[in-house]
């Protein structure tokens, strides 16, 4: 017997009491861990869509909201296309739109002559032919929600477009894209002879040297922004909002969950003053009394961890089965999000456990062995 | 017969074994002063000796067993082990570790360990190997006749059986010093005869101090040196031979 089989003997031996520690501890990795997957779900499904359209880069006024709220002139879409080593360059008009009694679509209008239509990961159908009007490609999640096929006719910002193409994009926000012609989408929108963002297409992307200088490029040639794929959300205002408002409801999670942690402990240590009192009678010293304690809210934290590793991975996987959910974003638990909450559970565990055990090894062994 | 000697007679008897723990002038006041557990404790036991102390509910006998193993601590006054005043927490942690052995009236043992595993504890932090503390333990469950439940958990143990768990827990690192408080308090007739026979048995074994807290007149009597308490002050230190005439009281005659 060492000081982790004690420990060990203890929780088992103590099956309502550790059974309900865990769950304390548990519920409250999981919650927190569920909180901060989903915040950061939202952010890798959009970076996925961005990457997964096409292009090298991506172009948005300094200082825009994000990819809808902006303002770039097709002009100067034409501007960077003349730039050095800038393959193609493609403008985008994004926007959330009205479509008859369904909530608002998320719609991108396409140049006709872009090469992004040509990266389209067709289901089946076509992309519009250049000079056509009132077509529209849907994902496959769009076209279900919508409840639209092929040569089916829906209704975008009040006008009709008629289904010529069902794409199979693989990320969640592309899937649930309506892309339209660009000229479309700028005259439903009132929003004529401007875009959004640009994609860009650098001749030689590995080149960070090459990359970098396109980028100062771009940025002098108006008052833009280039970033990759995976570097536009931090430039994205409304995500920054987001993700703070995630953190900040993951902190109440994570406090509320650390209140419980730490009372579950607090309340098994206090329940063992008298066994505290035996072990120093027996001449334990203070700091192996301690070390004892210590180990044990560890084991109940260690086992919290992994239940609450699991409920997340539950969550993970019945989360996408609601439409509300799984339509919009991914869920997926990962190292980047779990090391960090089982770090700060610990932390809290060893806290939690140390100080009711240095209270408790303060007293007089005498003093401890009255207590009930 | 049975003849009291003078308070302190103990202390000043002429002896050849030499001073194991001894208290100077040790008083102990709870409760900022209204209540006195002890006052003013001058006391010494020898290497060897077995002593008995007895007096009424409140005398202050678990509060002086409870100083002379140091899991509480004296108002004003010194405990000294071996000539050597003991004022640090750390030096009674390791008496208690290595020297020290109490056996207490309700038990205390974990009720969720089993009976072996309540006497490995008083090993674990020693530097031996877990093979070594198990082979002990289960060698001190033998000397106090639990060998055959080794694997029991104390909880379900009868009262006897958990007495004598605690005492090889007390016991299983050869202490000096065995302080029982009450041992056979919580036991019916039976066992408590039992457990006195082990108690003593040991002590003739090993040639352990044992330091007895008892309201029992048969069993204090089984002891050479008998400490009255009252009012938290010693009223009374005998020493007798095993037949009983006072070592003393034959002295001077």
């Amino acid at each position: 017997m060492n000081l982790v089989s004690l420990a060990l003997r203890n929780l088992k031996r103590r099956p309502m009491r550790s059974f309900l520690s865990v769950l304390g501890v548990g519920l409250a990795v999981g919650s927190a861990l569920a909180l901060m997957t989903l915040s950061r779900g939202i952010q890798d499904s959009t970076r996925d869509s961005i990457g997964e359209i096409g292009g090298d880069l991506v172009v948005m006024p300094r200082g825009a909201l994000d990819i809808f709220g902006g303002f770039i002139p097709e002009g100067t879409v034409k501007r960077i296309a003349t730039i050095p080593g800038v393959v193609w360059v493609s403008g985008v008009l994004a926007s959330f739109a009205p479509s008859g009694g369904a909530a608002n679509v998320l719609t991108f209008g396409w140049p006709d002559a872009s090469p992004l239509w040509k990266q389209v990961p067709l289901r089946e159908g076509r992309v519009p032919d250049p000079g056509e009007r009132h077509v529209a490609v849907l994902g496959d999640t769009a076209a279900a929600s919508l409840g639209r096929k092929l040569n089916d006719t829906f209704d975008l910002f009040g006008e009709t477009f008629r289904v010529v193409g069902v794409a199979g994009y693989a990320s969640i926000v592309n899937r649930s894209l309506v892309l339209v012609p660009l000229a479309d989408l700028q005259e439903a929108s009132y929003r004529p002879r401007q875009v959004t963002i640009a994609h860009v297409r650098v001749e030689n992307a590995g080149d960070g040297a090459e990359l970098a200088r396109i980028r100062e490029e771009i940025g002098t040639s108006g008052n833009l922004v280039a970033a990759t794929p995976n570097e536009v959300l931090d430039h994205d205002r409304n995500f920054a909002i987001l993700e703070a408002v995630s953190l900040a409801v993951a902190i109440l999670a994570v406090a509320m969950s650390a209140l419980n942690v730490v009372t579950a402990l607090v309340l098994a240590t206090q329940e063992r003053t008298r066994e505290i009192g035996i072990f120093a009678a027996i001449g334990w010293s203070g700091g192996r009394i301690v070390k004892s304690i210590v180990i044990e809210g560890m084991l109940i934290c260690a086992i919290g961890c992994g239940l609450g590793v699991l409920l997340s991975f539950f969550a993970a996987s019945a989360f996408p089965r609601v439409p509300a959910i799984g339509n919009l974003i991914s869920f997926k638990p990962s190292v980047g999000v779990i090391a960090p909450v089982i770090a700060a559970a610990f932390a809290l565990c060893v806290l939690g456990a140390l100080l009711p055990a240095w209270r408790a090894v303060r007293m007089l062994p005498a003093e401890a062995l009255r207590r009930m | 017969m049975i003849e009291a000697i003078d308070r302190g007679a103990g202390s000043n008897r002429s002896s050849g074994a030499r001073s194991l723990i001894a208290l100077r002038g040790v008083s102990r006041i709870h409760d900022g002063g209204a209540i006195a557990a002890l006052r003013n404790v001058d006391l010494q036991i020898r290497e060897g000796d077995c002593v008995a102390i007895v007096g009424a509910s409140g005398s202050g006998k678990s509060s002086l067993v409870n100083i002379l193993c140091g899991i509480d601590y004296p108002t004003s006054g010194h405990v000294i082990w071996q000539g050597r005043p003991i004022r640090k927490k750390k030096d009674w942690v390791w008496l208690r570790q290595l020297r020290i052995g109490i056996v207490f009236q309700e038990f205390n043992l974990i009720p969720t360990l089993t009976v072996l595993e309540n006497v490995e504890l008083a090993l674990l932090g020693r530097g031996m190997s877990a093979k070594h503390r198990y082979i002990r333990a289960g060698m001190v469950l033998g000397r106090v006749g639990l060998d055959h439940r080794p694997h029991h958990l104390v909880s379900r143990l009868s009262g006897g059986e958990r007495q004598r768990a605690a005492i090889a827990r007390a016991i299983v690192s050869e202490p000096r010093l065995l302080l029982a408080d009450e041992p056979t308090g919580n036991l019916d007739s039976a066992s408590a005869e039992k457990i006195a026979d082990l108690l003593f048995n040991l002590r003739e074994m090993t040639g352990m101090t044992l330091i007895l807290v008892t309201h029992d007149d048969t069993l204090a009597a089984r002891c050479a040196r008998r400490i009255r308490l009252r009012d938290g002050a010693v009223v009374e230190d005998t020493l007798r031979t095993l037949i009983g005439v006072p070592i003393e009281a034959r002295a001077k005659t």
